[in-house]
């Protein structure tokens, strides 16, 4: 087998996995946007993992990582706000009832 | 396979790592199984907490704890924020529509994992060859991010930028 | 001499055709002018025939074929349409103009309260367009287009009081059962066009072709016995009998023309036509065929009780004796048959529209019912009992000479025959004189007020009274100008005093019979089933010939056809159900999918990529590709 990365790699499948059940099924808007994030933090921990337990191990992951965690600050923010945004027009976090692009 | 078993338990790195993705997947299963948002952001909160654990364990000092800051600080405060703004009601009426797409989700859901879970455990991680001797990881990534990785780095910052500002103008409200 | 008239019959059936066109398109707006405009143009197609048939008979004219159309051309052999003339057709021609004039003219009092009565003119038209042109036409498949064209007026005319269900069955029985026929002189055809040098289905080759032994004899028999199959469907042969007496549903005009004068006929006809293909083993079968349906089918009409049923019976009858004629297969006995079609066509048809006289004067049916018409009905009841003589066959009434003529060459040729016709002729004379006392003589046995119909109805019964009896002096049996006009052969004086005395001793015998049992004194129950219940019941059941048949085809078939049906309705449809089901469950799929939220977008994203890698990858382990 393939050492202990192998367990790393395994459990952030599992995050993604469940973040992206998340994403795809919860009604509510944050509760979407969280499952991403826990999407994001699933590729962060393999990006880790690589850079410590990898064929060559180096700091150029951690540095990534560190690339995607501004980024998805940045996304959350953007997304709280769209969110705002949508639930002052709609009055409802509701992602089933947003349904704009079938017109 | 018990002399496996055996092995891995015998090392302290090995238990804290289990813990750890105890915590770790049960924050996150949790938030799926939580009717209240925020009981769901709380217990996501856990999940962030425990990754950041994982990369200390993965001697990332610096990533962990920006993760604490980032994640399970800001993140975690702001989608609160957003939920004390909105209103939720907790509606659980299911249309058989929405049963199928729960359904069929799970479905692709467990085979996206499944495809996952298969290429990991078919491909081979051979061990460095040469262990990483950085000592210290905060000076090392301060080292890498201004010199090498220095446009990325301004680059994200204008990103970041003008991502907030576009919040504010997006959340503003437009009479304002 | 040249012919000239002949080159102008076609437009004989053009007239009725024309006013079938008119009537068709502008009847809704005629009123009783549609009566009129058939009346004139079947009297128009009726002078031309009158001078066509003079022409015919002043002497040596040259028979008249012109095929001038061509209507199919592929390859070696081309189907061309035309007419031919000749004295058989000439004297058809004839016979169907004058009826159907009589007809039209009859039917002007008896549908005048029908509000569709153009319609029925239309139909009407139609028919004696058809009639006509399968009676002129110069080839076999010509003939069988108007063969199923006057099966369609058939049809139409019994049902033509459809809101009668009696009525719609029984256009339905006949359709069907006069198919059954058509399919035989369908492959008939089929074979003739296949054994036939060129494939030619004109009368002219066929009769070459059979001339020079062209066609192998089994062959031959089995092709005459195909047409004989045709000819039973159309003309009421047993077994295919079992039409003819249901179509009285119709109009009694529509009785007189088509099922007693011409259609039925037309079966009789089609076997002179083709004559030539009939071998000896065919014409036997002809011959018994016909002698057992004129006997059975008499017998039968001894115990109905509906006065059209016991003509239909009748009818049936006679048309088996022209059969018999037929098959005896001398020139005399083919003259014969042709001649009593040809006095048949007259008292037959005065004989039904006299009936239709009694029931549009009392509107009943049944003759248990009538008595003591004669009294008011003068010219009604008077008529009518000349076409029961002339039917009976008593000298010196038509049909006293035709069937003469068909019992004398039984006679010298198949004895068998001439027993079972002479039986057959005791049988007619006694029914029509059971029918003649029930229905004029006696006491009224119910409620009506009869009274005589006007001149529209009485002039076409009189002229075809005069017909029944002058008709048969022109065939004598020491003068026979009909038979030898037809043939072409010269005949010898076939007189034959035995044969003569016979029959009219049967005819007479069958009609004291008749009297004594219902004429003499007023009679409360029929006599016959007084006493002999049994057998009465079996004859007023028609021997059971219905109930055989429904046992027999109809039950099997009605199955099938349930099983049939359970296939379609489950099978067939389910199969076209899949079909479209599928593709509506697609669509409705498709739909859902796209309802604008992002969730399902994604989900769909999902499954398709890992449909993607499941693709890409798994062929490397699945080794599809």
């Amino acid at each position: 087998m393939g050492g202990i990365v192998t367990s790393y790699l395994t459990l952030a499948a599992i995050l993604f996995s469940i973040g992206l059940y998340g994403a795809l099924t919860k009604k509510n808007a944050i509760i979407v946007l969280i499952s991403i994030e826990l999407m994001l933090n699933a590729v962060n921990l393999n990006l880790i993992a690589f850079s410590k337990w990898g064929i060559n191990p180096s700091i150029h992951g951690q540095i990534f990582s560190l690339f995607t965690i501004v980024v998805a600050a940045a996304e959350v923010a953007v997304g709280i706000a769209i969110l705002i945004a949508l639930y002052r027009n709609k009055a409802t976090t509701n992602v089933t009832e947003m349904d704009t692009l079938k017109r | 396979m018990w002399q496996n078993f055996a092995q891995f338990w015998s090392s302290g790195e090995n238990i804290a790592f289990f813990i750890l993705s105890v915590v770790i997947i049960s924050g996150a299963v949790l938030m799926l199984s939580f009717t209240k948002v925020v009981h769901m952001v709380t217990s996501l909160a856990f999940t962030f907490l425990g990754l950041a654990g994982l990369y200390v364990l993965l001697h990332a000092e610096f990533v962990a704890f920006v993760q604490v800051l980032v994640y399970a600080g800001a993140v975690t405060i702001l989608m609160i924020f957003g939920i004390m703004l909105t209103r939720h009601d907790v509606d659980q009426e299911e249309t058989s529509d929405r049963r199928l797409h729960h359904g069929l989700t799970l479905l692709g859901v467990l085979g996206f994992f499944g495809i996952m879970f298969y290429a990991i455990q078919q491909a081979r991680f051979p061990l460095p060859d040469h262990s990483a001797t950085i000592t210290d990881n905060t000076a090392a990534i301060g080292e890498r991010l201004f010199q090498l990785h220095v446009i990325p780095f301004e680059l994200v910052s204008v990103l970041l930028t003008v991502a907030f500002i576009g919040a504010i103008i997006v959340a503003k409200r437009e009479e304002d | 001499m040249d012919a000239v008239y002949s080159q102008y019959a076609w437009l004989i059936p053009l007239f009725p055709l024309l006013a079938f066109v008119i009537l068709v398109s502008m009847g809704r707006h005629m009123k009783t002018l549609g009566a009129y405009t058939s009346i004139i143009a079947v009297a128009i197609s009726f002078v031309l025939s009158i001078l066509l048939f003079a022409e015919r008979m002043s002497g040596d004219v040259n028979d008249y074929a012109w095929n001038g159309f061509t209507w199919v051309a592929g390859g070696e052999f081309t189907l061309t349409m035309g007419f031919e003339i000749n004295n058989l057709n000439a004297l058809m021609l004839l016979v169907v103009t004058l009826v159907s004039l009589l007809v039209n003219i009859y039917s002007k009092e008896y549908m005048r309260d029908d509000e569709r009565i153009n319609v029925f003119y239309a139909y009407v038209s139609l028919f004696t367009f058809s009639m006509l042109a399968l009676v002129m036409s110069e080839n076999l498949l010509q003939l069988y287009i108007f063969w199923e064209l006057v099966g369609v007026c058939s049809f139409l005319l019994i049902g033509f009081w459809y809101y009668k269900p009696e009525a719609k069955a029984a256009a339905k029985k006949a359709f069907i059962v006069t198919r059954i026929g058509d399919v035989g002189l369908f492959i008939a055809i089929l074979l003739l066009f296949w054994y036939v040098p060129n494939h030619a289905l004109d009368f002219s080759s066929i009769h070459n072709a059979v001339e020079t032994n062209q066609i192998p004899a089994g062959v031959l028999t089995l092709i005459a016995l195909l047409i004989f199959i045709g000819a039973i469907g159309k003309s009421g042969q047993f077994p295919l009998h079992t039409w003819l007496p249901d179509a009285m549903e119709g109009p009694t005009p529509i009785s007189a023309l088509i099922h007693a004068a011409t259609m039925v006929a037309a079966g009789v006809y089609l076997v002179a036509r083709t004559y030539d293909v009939f071998t000896p083993e065919a014409l036997t079968v002809v011959a018994w065929v016909g002698a057992f349906t004129a006997i059975f089918a008499a017998t039968i009409a001894v115990a109905q009780n509906d006065l059209k049923r016991v003509l239909a019976y009748s009818t049936i009858s006679q048309l088996g004796y022209m059969m018999m004629a037929m098959g005896i297969g001398t020139a005399a006995a083919y003259a014969a048959g042709m001649f009593h079609l040809f006095t048949h066509a007259f008292f037959k048809a005065l004989l039904f529209l006299g009936a239709g006289s009694v029931i549009h004067a009392i509107q009943k049916q049944d003759i248990r019912e009538m008595g003591g018409l004669g009294k008011t009905m003068k010219v009604t009841m008077w008529t009518f009992a000349i076409g029961t003589l002339a039917l009976a066959g008593l000298v010196p009434f038509s049909g006293f000479w035709s069937k003469d003529a068909i019992l004398t060459e039984a006679y010298d040729h198949h004895p068998a025959l001439f027993v079972v016709g002479l039986i057959a002729a005791f049988f007619t004379a006694f029914y029509m004189a059971r029918l003649f006392f029930l229905v004029f003589a006696g006491e009224k046995r119910s409620e009506y007020k009869a009274q005589e119909n006007n001149g529209w109805m009485t002039v076409p019964l009189v002229i075809l009274a005069v017909l029944a009896v002058v008709s048969g002096f022109v065939h004598m049996p020491n003068l026979p100008w009909l038979g030898e006009w037809l043939t072409g052969a010269s005949m010898a004086d076939h007189t034959s005093w035995l044969v003569i005395v016979l029959s009219n001793i049967v005819a007479i015998a069958g009609l004291l019979l008749g009297w004594t049992m219902y004429g003499k004194k007023p009679v409360a129950e029929d006599p016959l089933s007084a006493g002999v219940p049994q057998l009465y019941r079996l004859l007023n059941r028609k021997y059971y010939i219905d109930e055989i048949y429904h046992a027999l085809f109809v039950v099997p078939l009605r199955a099938i056809g349930h099983v049939l049906q359970l296939i379609d309705s489950y099978i067939v449809a389910g199969a076209v159900n899949l079909v479209s089901g599928t593709v509506l469950l697609v669509g409705k799929g498709g739909r859902r999918a796209q309802n604008g939220q992002v969730q399902t977008y994604g989900l769909i994203t999902l499954l398709g990529f890992i449909a993607f890698v499941v693709l890409i990858v798994g062929r490397r382990y699945f080794h599809v590709g």
